[in-house]
């Protein structure tokens, strides 16, 4: 997948500067920058949730099915995980849509009760947010800030799914603001500042580039 | 497409189900509304002040050729209506000039003395402001004269009877304030039969003959007098009837407004709200990345009003139609109800797209649901405005569904040919939807942002 100057004005503010970026099949592409660098708007774009003002994004033939986690979790609160997952289930086309939502409750370890997912802690729902996207089988994972609610057994498990994504020859995309994570599980990685994209590469080149004094 | 927005109809049938409270007050709120407004205009403003002068110093019993009136009685007739103030002139006029009175009553000097004297008629003068009741209180007046004038009638046609029976009988009385002697037809009759008898001149005997012919015809078209005078008072009389008539709430017009307000409260904000909330829970992004299209989302959400609006419509129809069988009152057109389902679904799916349209610029569910009922509530109360009265009201609440939606019910339920009323309206809400949806469409991409 390749976004090819792609930009986005909210109103008369720039979300995002024209950006060319392209996403390989099997790497971890980390998007670092402070609030407000575009990242989410990237990833949506990427997604294809929110529209570019202008450019475009293309991909291979066949298109990839692209499993999206925004950072807000984007579920409906008023029914149980299950029936959130039934629901999408049923959306992405999902063939075997009981074993489907049986599968991924177990992967992600939510509770199988009726509490609304309004109800569920912070870590829970976003485990019902990524367990959403993982529904059809995505061949591209776009994470926005996925860790940021979940405990560290919750994020080896996050991390986990998305290495199996990887592994699968799909690719993994992913905001954060944790260097941490960014040196364990990102092979590149792209820094966002006041919506331009100002840097693009390796970990190492990344490490020597003037842009990680930014975050040191 | 149809199953993906079966399966967001779904999805939000089952949340609706979650939210009993809601729903109860989605329904009972425009219920009550329609209750309040129904009794607004049927009672708010039924007893205006109305301020009584009485110049001419009117006694308490007024004596009418020979009747008495009771002048408190024939005011206190007249309180029932509206409420009547006794005052001076100068007074009155203050009043009438603050708006504290809508209207005065003036009995002008000489009244009294120009109904005794039975020869000219004497004036009230209604002085009445120009505003939204002095229509009403015209009426009332008129109504007040009018029976007065029942009143004083009976007395006309009273002593006018007693002149006959003095003209027929003869004897003593007054006229104009004169006492006169009559000697009477009757007797008339008899002297002139006496002459007749008695004379021997036979010219004499044939024309006292032909008078008393005269007399005697006289004598029977005055037996007839009383009938025709009361005839002539009354060409036209009216009869009050009792029968099983629905009562003020069971009316076909309240039964079509409160279908349609209930419809236009539920529908409106359920919609607005509803596509809102796909944003508020952050998961319109994740729907329309190839999930669901926008157009679907609009859609389904004009269904879920549909459908709504079909069944609580229906609901309510079949409690109007079982209270009116407890009351045992007939005519409840339960033959009618296939049409109104019709109606229901088109009413609701209309006022569901200018939900949709509302909840789409609102952008966020607690604001699109005030300014749901910010709207709606005006648009409610313009479609209650007769359209003949208040004719810019008539044409701004034509641009919206709720008039529509009463004239189709209305039609649906009552009329005895309602296909052309139907018709016409059915392609007004279709119209209607068109619009919203469309204007909906064009800016759903705001939930995106």
């Amino acid at each position: 997948m390749a976004a090819e100057g792609v930009a986005r004005r909210f109103g008369s503010q720039l979300g995002l500067a024209p950006t060319s970026l392209q996403v390989r099949a099997g790497e971890t592409l980390a998007l670092i920058g402070p609030n407000g660098a575009g990242k989410s708007t990237l990833l949506a774009i990427l997604a294809g949730a929110l529209a570019p003002s202008s450019g475009r994004v293309t991909t291979a033939e066949p298109p990839p099915r692209i499993g999206w986690v925004p950072q807000r979790p984007g579920l409906y609160g008023l029914l149980s995980a299950r029936e959130n997952l039934v629901l999408f289930a049923k959306l992405e086309g999902v063939a075997d849509v009981p074993a489907a939502v049986e599968k991924l409750l177990k992967l992600v370890a939510l509770p199988d009760d009726q509490k609304p997912a309004a109800e569920l802690s912070g870590g829970n729902q976003q485990r019902l947010n990524l367990a959403i996207a993982l529904l059809g089988g995505p061949d591209l994972l776009l994470l926005d800030e996925p860790t940021a609610a979940l405990d560290p057994t919750q994020r080896h498990a996050l991390w986990d799914v998305a290495s199996d994504v990887r592994e699968r020859g799909g690719a993994v995309v992913f905001a954060t603001q944790n260097l941490e994570e960014l040196a364990r599980v990102a092979d590149r990685v792209a820094v966002l500042l006041g919506g331009e994209l100002v840097f693009e590469g390796s970990i190492p080149e990344y490490e020597r580039s003037p842009e990680a004094d930014v975050f040191a | 497409m149809m199953s993906r927005i079966g399966v967001l109809l779904g999805k939000d049938v089952r949340v609706l189900r979650r939210s009993p409270f809601l729903l109860a007050s989605l329904v009972l709120y425009p219920l009550a509304i329609a209750l309040l407004v129904g009794l607004v205009a049927r009672f708010a403003n039924d007893r205006p002040r109305v301020a009584f002068v009485d110049l001419d110093g009117l006694p308490e019993v007024l004596s009418v050729g020979g009747q008495d009136f009771n002048v408190d009685n024939v005011l206190r007739q007249v309180r029932a209506e509206v409420d009547l103030i006794s005052l001076s002139q100068e007074e009155a006029d203050h009043r009438l000039a603050n708006g504290e009175v809508v209207a005065q009553i003036i009995v002008p000097r000489g009244f009294a003395s120009r109904l005794r004297g039975m020869v000219e008629s004497p004036t009230l003068i209604l002085r009445a402001t120009r505003g939204g009741l002095s229509g009403r209180v015209e009426r009332q007046t008129e109504a007040l004269v009018f029976n007065l004038n029942r009143l004083l009638q009976k007395s006309y046609i009273e002593a006018n009877l007693e002149y006959v029976d003095l003209i027929r009988k003869g004897g003593e009385g007054s006229f104009l304030g004169n006492d006169v002697s009559i000697v009477g037809l009757q007797r008339a009759g008899e002297i002139l039969g006496e002459i007749e008898r008695e004379t021997e001149d036979p010219e004499i005997a044939d024309k006292a003959n032909e008078l008393r012919n005269f007399v005697r015809e006289a004598l029977l078209a005055l037996d007839q007098s009383g009938a025709s005078l009361r005839a002539v008072a009354n060409p036209i009389e009216l009869r009050f009837e009792d029968e099983d008539r629905r009562a003020f709430l069971l009316t076909a017009q309240v039964q079509a407004y409160a279908l349609a307000l209930t419809l236009a409260f539920l529908c409106i904000l359920i919609a607005a709200a509803g596509i809102a909330a796909e944003r508020d829970e952050n998961v319109i992004g994740r729907l329309t990345r190839g999930l669901v299209r926008l157009g679907e989302v609009i859609a389904e959400k004009i269904g879920l009003a549909a459908l709504l609006g079909l069944v609580f419509g229906l609901a309510l129809a079949l409690v109007f139609s079982a209270a009116l069988a407890l009351g045992g009152i007939s005519g409840q057109p339960w033959d009618r109800l296939p049409l109104l389902a019709v109606g229901l679904v088109l009413g609701g799916a209309a006022f569901g797209a200018f939900g949709v349209f509302l909840g789409v610029l609102a952008r966020e569910a607690r604001t699109a649901s005030l300014l749901a009922l910010l709207v709606a509530l005006p648009i409610v109360l313009l479609g209650f405005l007769p359209e003949v009265s208040v004719a810019p009201a008539a044409w701004v609440s034509n641009a919206f569904p709720f008039a529509h939606a009463v004239r189709l019910f209305e039609s649906s339920l009552y009329d005895l040919s309602p296909w052309g009323t139907v018709a016409r309206e059915a392609a007004w809400l279709a119209g209607l939807l068109a619009v919203f949806a469309a204007g909906a469409r064009l800016g759903v991409r705001r939930l995106l942002t």
